[in-house]
């Protein structure tokens, strides 16, 4: 209270210093509001973490309004957010220690990694190479994006867009520590936009590098915040997909990224999102996603990579005759967790979703986790919602936790949700024998078959592709 | 075709010149096969059972050979042995097959006896229960079944000895009575598969899907199945009639020396039936063998018998010709056990 007050009483100072003065003069009243007033609900760990993300972009060009706004909305927020623990139910079966006993650096330069942009592989479509956060390189041919269609920093924005995406940007009061981490750390700002009615042939690929990597034996974590926004117009549809990778096998490195969508009405958007990071690196991806009425959000991931994955998703559907589609698979082939965060939340009439998730723990010491929340509110009626995961576990002692978790206020609705954990199935495997096939191609030929289910729902070939040889080179 | 068919006669030739008798084979080194858990539907945390130990195939078999006597086998052993055999060497020979259900230990199999030369069709009728579907799938090697006496030689070599895609390998088919679905398998991909396992048993180079296309493409018409079979996921969404045409499919594509057709009659419409019996009598040469299994006289109507045998409870009790299927037909059961 105390705090807030004395907040609100500095929004109200009228802003008739120079610039210089007033950013250090604000800078120095947050700590002390911090000392004084937050002491007791705030973590040092947390304190010092977004003193480093401060300091670290001091050094940058003066940021965009957005990212600016984003920032202190995101260092009140940590003021007083404590780490998570396993305490925590969002985390009960996340061990984030990986993170927290490490000493986090945050990558405050772009690096010249001309190594990873001439190990490229070639692509056809648009892309921006993003390495640690930054925007490294953009590729658009003349022809590639239609009239109107935006694929770059928001700094290069025209003028008469940069109102209409601000009004956007930020918005979700439901993030958790790593959306603030982000919001303060992010160090650039990515922008699509979509305009009206406009259809978008191919899809734009954004593809993440991580090229700094820490010290195991010191826990020296480098920590990238990479950032995205997304708005597609009403009747506009366009594909994305993002791809993680890191340099090497073995790189310790944290990649926290952000993506925000907008899906207006009538609007469609497929996002597809392979995640392929180093087997010691951390991965904590949030999405949150927008939509109007009677548009549809159709999302396939597959997600190997990272000592601990975790994907948050957030869709908020805000009008009625929606759609929103997620299909994801998680395969833990190494001692890792990979976990999904799932919340859908349904506010208005014949709104639907559709969702399937499918986990294969491949080691002794592997974990999945599918937390997967949809909320049907009150006026959500008609709703035709549709939850089913289905996991294998193939080692013993691999593990699975999964809470499929339905919230329904709403009276006229369909739902439905199922959970199904399994070895392979005998049968199976000697209807294989039995047409001579022996049981290590037929155990590798049903493993393949499992995730092919969700690798088949990508949008695009060359990206099916990539995700099956992924998938069939771990295996 | 001819030098293909040429390898398999030189290797059946030798198979047939080791003395099973005199000196056992060594055993293969048993694989192990990790536990495994049925589907279960679950709201909370599960974790894989590390009590579960890996379950070893030898644990299956038995070494222990019962001799028993059994009074009405007699008539069958007689029937066998007054056949005109000399000089003809035995494709599949059952001796007193014991077989019991893995878990529950209750024994379905009571001594059967059967004897199958090249070139014959046999048919095995009986009631439900009576355990012919047990017998096809002991034959195959199916897991849920353990032997506890008895012997099974197929072309010279201890059946019981070998692996079920081994005995697969070896030129046993089973169609399946039930056939399972496998999602995300096609039909393509699960029958190339299987055939570059054959050829690589027979040192073979094996084809590329381009390849085997057209070599499946033939045996598509003879099931009278349509291309876009090859694109959908094995037997996913398939009906009953279709399954059965799947697994004939498969048999044509691969080929077997004995094919066990476990009720493919059943499910299936009469212009389904004459599809799948004529392309299983297109299949039959003096080499090839085929063990059916059936309820019904109709299908015998398109696929004739060379011997029908009468199975109850766990045994075999009688052997005769078409006759014996009429017979039944006329009077029913108790005709025969009677």
């Amino acid at each position: 209270m105390a705090a807030a007050t004395v907040l609100g009483r500095l929004s109200l100072i009228p802003n008739l210093s120079s610039k210089p003065k007033l950013k250090s003069n604000r800078r120095t009243t947050s700590t002390s509001v911090s000392v004084r007033a937050q002491a007791s609900f705030s973590d040092p760990f947390v304190l010092q973490l977004a003193e480093s993300l401060e300091d670290s972009l001091s050094a940058s060009p003066s940021s965009s309004l957005p990212l600016q706004r984003i920032r202190d909305s995101s260092a009140e927020t940590l003021l007083s957010t404590p780490w998570p623990s396993r305490k925590d139910e969002p985390f009960r079966f996340t061990d984030t220690s990986l993170i927290r006993s490490s000493q986090i650096e945050p990558i405050s330069t772009q690096q010249r990694n001309s190594e990873i942009l001439d190990n490229l592989t070639e692509t056809q479509f648009t892309n921006a190479v993003i390495i640690d956060g930054f925007v490294s390189n953009l590729t658009i041919g003349p022809s590639d994006l239609p009239d109107g269609v935006y694929f770059g920093k928001y700094s290069g924005l025209p003028d008469e867009l940069t109102n209409r995406i601000s009004e956007f940007i930020g918005n979700f009061d439901s993030g958790d520590l790593f959306w603030s981490i982000n919001g303060m750390g992010a160090p650039d700002l990515m922008v699509i936009y979509v305009p009206e009615g406009c259809k978008v042939e191919n899809p734009i690929y954004l593809r993440y590098f991580s090229g700094e990597t820490g010290d195991r034996e010191s826990k020296r974590l480098p920590v990238s915040n990479p950032r995205v926004f997304v708005l597609v117009e009403e009747g506009g549809e366009i594909g994305i997909v993002e791809e993680f990778v890191g340099k090497d096998e073995e790189g310790f490195y944290w990649t926290n990224p952000v993506l925000e969508v907008v899906v207006q009405k009538n609007a469609k958007l497929k996002h597809s999102y392979l995640q392929k990071e180093s087997m010691a690196s951390a991965h904590i991806k949030w999405t949150f996603v927008r939509q109007e009425a009677e548009s549809e959000y159709e999302l396939v991931e597959v997600s190997t990579g990272g000592k601990l994955g975790r994907h948050n998703v957030h869709v908020q559907q805000l009008g009625p005759d929606t759609l929103t589609e997620l299909t994801t698979f998680h395969m833990c082939v190494n001692e890792q967790t990979l976990d999904l965060h799932s919340k859908i939340i349904l506010d208005h009439p014949r709104g639907a979703s559709r969702q399937l998730h499918k986990c294969i723990v491949a080691h002794s010491s592997g974990q999945a986790v599918f937390d997967g929340n949809v909320r049907v509110n009150r006026f959500a009626q008609q709703t035709n919602a549709g939850q089913l995961t289905r996991s294998l576990l193939l080692k013993p002692r691999a593990t699975v936790n999964i809470k499929p978790n339905l919230q329904i206020i709403a009276d006229d609705v369909k739902c439905s949700h199922g959970a199904a954990i399994s070895d392979l199935e005998e049968d199976q495997l000697f209807y294989f024998q039995a047409r001579g096939i022996d049981l290590e191609t037929a155990r590798r030929a049903l493993i393949s078959s499992f995730g092919s289910e969700v690798i088949e729902k990508f949008p695009n070939r060359e990206i099916r592709d990539q995700a099956r040889n992924h998938v069939k080179g771990l295996l | 075709m001819a030098g293909v068919n040429l390898q398999l006669r030189h290797a059946y030739s030798i198979a047939q010149f080791v003395p099973t008798v005199s000196s056992p084979p060594p055993l293969p080194t048993q694989r192990v096969r990790l536990g495994t858990s049925p589907s279960r539907v679950l709201l909370c945390n599960l974790r894989a059972n590390s009590a579960a130990a890996p379950i070893l195939r030898t644990t299956r078999r038995s070494v222990i050979v019962s001799a028993s006597s059994v009074s009405s086998a007699v008539d069958s052993d007689s029937l066998v042995e007054d056949r005109d055999d000399v000089g003809r060497i035995p494709l599949l020979e059952v001796r007193d097959l014991r077989a019991v259900i893995a878990e529950s230990r209750q024994e379905i199999l009571k001594g059967v006896n059967l004897v199958v030369y090249e070139g014959e069709v046999h048919a095995v009728m009986g009631k439900n229960g009576s355990g012919k579907s047990t017998f096809s799938k002991v034959l195959v090697g199916h897991p849920d079944y353990e032997v506890t006496g008895g012997s099974i030689v197929f072309k010279g070599q201890n059946l019981l000895d070998m692996e079920p895609e081994d005995r697969s390998l070896a030129g046993l088919f089973m169609s399946f009575q039930s056939p399972v679905e496998i999602p995300g398998v096609s039909n393509m991909d699960f029958l190339n598969m299987a055939f570059n396992a054959r050829k690589r048993k027979l040192g073979q180079p094996e084809l590329d899907p381009i390849q085997f296309y057209s070599h499946l493409v033939s045996k598509l018409e003879v099931v009278n199945m349509k291309t876009d079979f090859l694109n959908r996921n094995v037997n996913e969404g398939f009906s009953g009639g279709e399954r059965k045409r799947n697994e004939i499919l498969q048999l044509a594509v691969l080929g077997a020396e004995l094919a066990i057709l476990d009720e493919i009659d059943s499910g299936l419409d009469v212009d389904a039936l004459q599809d799948v019996a004529k392309a299983v009598n297109g299949l039959l040469t003096p080499k090839n063998s085929v063990l059916m299994i059936t309820h019904y006289q109709r299908l015998l109507d398109y696929i004739k018998p060379t011997l029908i045998h009468i199975m109850e409870n766990g045994r075999i009790i009688k052997t005769g010709d078409n006759s014996l299927a009429k017979l039944l037909e006329k009077e029913g059961y108790k005709a025969i056990s009677g």
